[in-house]
């Protein structure tokens, strides 16, 4: 159950956190969360798909691990095979939270009902024994201004790929080595031949908004999608 | 007569003789020339036991044998050394205290790194500006978090562990190699071979067991390389001063810190140890007959009992932890490979515990033998010349590194300042010191592959002693630069690593729930 609180230098002065990989910790998903300013990093390893949540008019930008819900393929056990973790799964059991007033500087938040907080002693602290925030809580203050800069970057860049009619419905279907069929279904991608058509006064305004390089880099991402498949197969295999 | 070396007999069923039968067997796995090992361990002999405490080395061996890391410190009461702490060497004031870490300074030239420590942080000690393993240590905290594989950690680290455990375990280890014969008899006298070399040795039950190749491991006695080939003893106690020993285990509470390194408490005639385990604190007291008499060494280690385990010091007897009086006498063979026989562990020599260098000898000892293992008795004797060469040049150096440690003290009572009497310092290590006022300790001095205390281990002692860094050498922003690196380090450890307690209590835990059935 999820309890969250205003990270403090006191009430947390002796809280651990893990940072190791594993299912019981939360990284048994399919897809996570990623923001604009984070494809660069995402491309080299993960699919980068858009999604229109039931229900809700706005899009958002998902990392994808895997072709059904709770696989991973990036989980090896205990291990984290990539060399890059999405800031949305990096930062947890962190977030962001706002006063109620509404906007403000963000604080850390943290939630103490997460399978990460460590109960034995083990893992990682965030305050050093004089309360000061250890380089891995000063590390994750980093990435949670990251991924908050990102998540606020995120509405314009879609309002821009809106606005263009870049986006296109997407789905994939693949037959594995033994013969069974995955999809992913419900998602959408860059339009790739709408994007070639336009003419520099809209790529100017794309790039003035600062959308036309991660435009490219979710392009650039489907490589990665045989590389997935690849993984799968690998994972059927291996039994 | 076939000459090849295809029968090895150990005498002694200690650690010394249990580590050579389970190197020399992994040695030997992959390879097809056929070789026996017989170990002939005298029962009912109660083993010495040389110090619970290791150096680094002791990984490599361990995972050499291949023992898994966790099982070994369940089943041994191990806990993790990472450094050695001298208490009251300089002066003895309050706050006298400076820390011998395992992870060495940086990779910076170490002009550079005095020079960059004096100009950016002089009230730091030398080891915590330099290594980042200082603020570990004084966390309590382990080397390593439990999800590292097994013998890799985040600094450099050793083990401390109950000595009759970590017999047992070697033992019940080896027995399950196939290469390996175990005998329990006493060992009567030896038969010699034509040419003066060991045939055979003869047992109390009538056996004869003969052999190509003898290692002497029977402890003090030394029965081969003494009793049967009469190779001399060199006496080094005119640089080492201390020969009694008063031995004694405290039990401690459940949940209290264990202690990251061991303790060395200098005292009027010697200094104490003080060793953490899960379960107890072995704490002894070393003194010289000399200066100082079996009652008055007892008061010492009381006091320093009563000092530091408040709870259980003034009935120590109470708690049935007797004192045990132990005498010793420091030096070493002449030669320690002598015809075909090899003496390792105690029937070699013997030293203070001050730097745990009892077990990386026969570390290395065993080292030295398994790469160079003589096929034939020809090439014995050209093994044999290099051998004792190297281990007269080691405990040459062993005794200048444990006379370092009194020479720099400013004490004032009569045994410290006999130690600074120039005619009980090696001359060796004079000339050291007088290069070192102008040049910091460096490889130049300590040339040879697996020294046991490097340049690094002597800057330790040197500045952490307070010895004057050589002027000369500018604070360059490459070696600023590592040392505020070193700072962050030690800032990221401290967040990441468990504490001892926790990781060596989670560890038997893990242990206790895999395997309900296997009670030790």
């Amino acid at each position: 159950m999820t309890q969250h609180a205003t990270l403090d230098s006191h009430a947390h002065r002796e809280l651990r956190v893990r940072v190791d990989a594993g299912a019981d910790l939360g990284d048994a998903v399919m897809a996570t969360l990623t923001v604009p300013n984070e494809f660069r990093n995402v491309q080299g390893h993960f699919p980068i798909l858009f999604r229109r949540e039931m229900g809700q008019g706005d899009f958002t930008a998902l990392a994808m691990f895997g072709f059904e819900a709770g696989e991973n393929l990036f989980l090896d056990g205990d291990r984290w095979d990539a060399r890059y973790r999405p800031l949305s799964l990096a930062i947890q059991p962190f977030l962001i939270g706002r006063p109620a007033s509404g906007d403000g500087p963000g604080q850390v938040h943290i939630d103490l009902g997460h399978p990460r907080i460590a109960a034995d002693g083990e893992g990682v602290r965030l305050f050093d024994v004089d309360g000061v925030a250890t380089p891995y809580l000063d590390d994750i203050a980093g990435r949670l201004g990251d991924l908050d800069e990102g998540y606020r970057a995120s509405g314009a860049f879609f309002d821009a790929l809106c606005d263009f009619e870049l986006l296109e419905p997407f789905s994939l279907e693949v037959t594995l080595d033994d013969g069974s069929v995955h999809s992913l279904v419900g998602f959408h991608i860059i339009d790739e031949a709408k994007l070639q058509a336009l003419d520099a006064d809209a790529l100017g305004r794309l790039h003035a908004g600062g959308h036309l390089m991660p435009i490219f880099m979710a392009l650039a991402s489907l490589s990665q999608l045989s590389a997935l498949v690849a993984r799968k197969n690998c994972r059927l295999a291996s039994g | 007569m076939n000459d090849m070396i295809e029968r090895v007999v150990i005498v002694g069923g200690g650690t010394a003789g249990w580590l050579a039968a389970s190197l020399i067997a992994s040695s030997r796995r992959a390879k097809a020339a056929p070789l026996s090992i017989t170990l002939v361990e005298a029962p009912d002999v109660p083993i010495v036991g040389v110090g619970e405490g290791t150096w680094p080395t002791i990984r490599q061996t361990l995972a050499t044998i291949g023992l898994d890391e966790g099982d070994f410190l369940a089943a041994c009461d191990g806990a993790f050394k990472q450094a050695s702490r001298f208490d009251g060497w300089l002066d003895g004031s309050a706050g006298d205290s400076y820390l011998h870490p395992f992870t060495t300074p940086p990779a910076v030239p170490t002009g550079e790194l005095l020079a960059a420590w004096q100009t950016s942080a002089p009230d730091q000690p030398f080891a915590a500006a330099m290594s980042a393993q200082a603020a570990v240590c004084n966390l309590h905290l382990a080397p390593r978090q439990r999800a590292m594989p097994d013998y890799q950690g985040a600094t450099n680290y050793a083990y401390h562990f109950a000595t009759e455990k970590f017999g047992a375990l070697l033992a019940r280890h080896a027995k399950q190699s196939p290469l390996i014969t175990h005998i329990l008899d006493h060992v009567t006298g030896v038969r010699h071979a034509d040419n003066g070399d060991i045939a055979a040795l003869t047992t109390r039950s009538g056996r004869e067991i003969a052999g190509d190749l003898f290692i002497d491991c029977s402890g003090f006695k030394g029965l081969l390389i003494g009793d049967a080939l009469d190779v001399e003893w060199i006496d080094r106690s005119e640089h080492a001063f201390n020969d009694r020993a008063i031995a004694s285990q405290v039990p401690v509470p459940p949940g209290s810190p264990i202690a990251s390194q061991t303790i060395a408490t200098a005292h009027e005639a010697g200094w104490i140890w003080d060793i953490g385990l899960p379960s107890r604190r072995g704490i002894g007291c070393v003194y010289s007959s000399r200066f100082m008499d079996a009652e008055r060494a007892e008061t010492i280690l009381r006091d320093y009992i009563a000092r530091e385990l408040p709870g259980a010091a003034p009935e120590t007897k109470a708690f049935g932890v007797p004192f045990k009086h132990i005498s010793f006498r420091t030096g070493h063979r002449a030669r320690f490979w002598e015809r075909n026989c090899i003496s390792i562990g105690l029937a070699a020599g013997f030293i203070e515990p001050l730097e745990a260098s009892a077990i990386v000898l026969i570390e290395l000892s065993l080292r030295a033998l398994t790469d160079n293992f003589p096929a034939d008795r020809a090439a014995m004797d050209i093994h044999a010349g290099r051998f004792n060469k190297l281990f007269r040049y080691r405990w040459d150096r062993i005794v200048e590194f444990l006379k370092l440690h009194y020479v720099l003290s400013r004490r004032e009572e009569p045994y410290w300042r006999a130690h600074r009497d120039p005619q009980h310092i090696p001359p060796h290590l004079t000339e050291m010191l007088a290069l070192w006022k102008n040049q910091p300790p460096s490889a130049w001095d300590f040339p040879y592959v697996d020294e046991i205390f490097s340049a690094q281990s002597h800057q330790y002692i040197l500045y952490g002693m307070g010895f004057p860094a050589p002027a000369g050498w500018p604070a360059t922003d490459r070696a600023t630069a590592a040392l505020a690196e070193m700072r962050q380090r030690a800032r990221t450890l401290a967040a990441g690593l468990p504490t001892n307690r926790i990781y060596l209590d989670a560890l038997a835990a893990d242990r206790a729930a895999a395997e309900p059935e296997r009670v030790e």
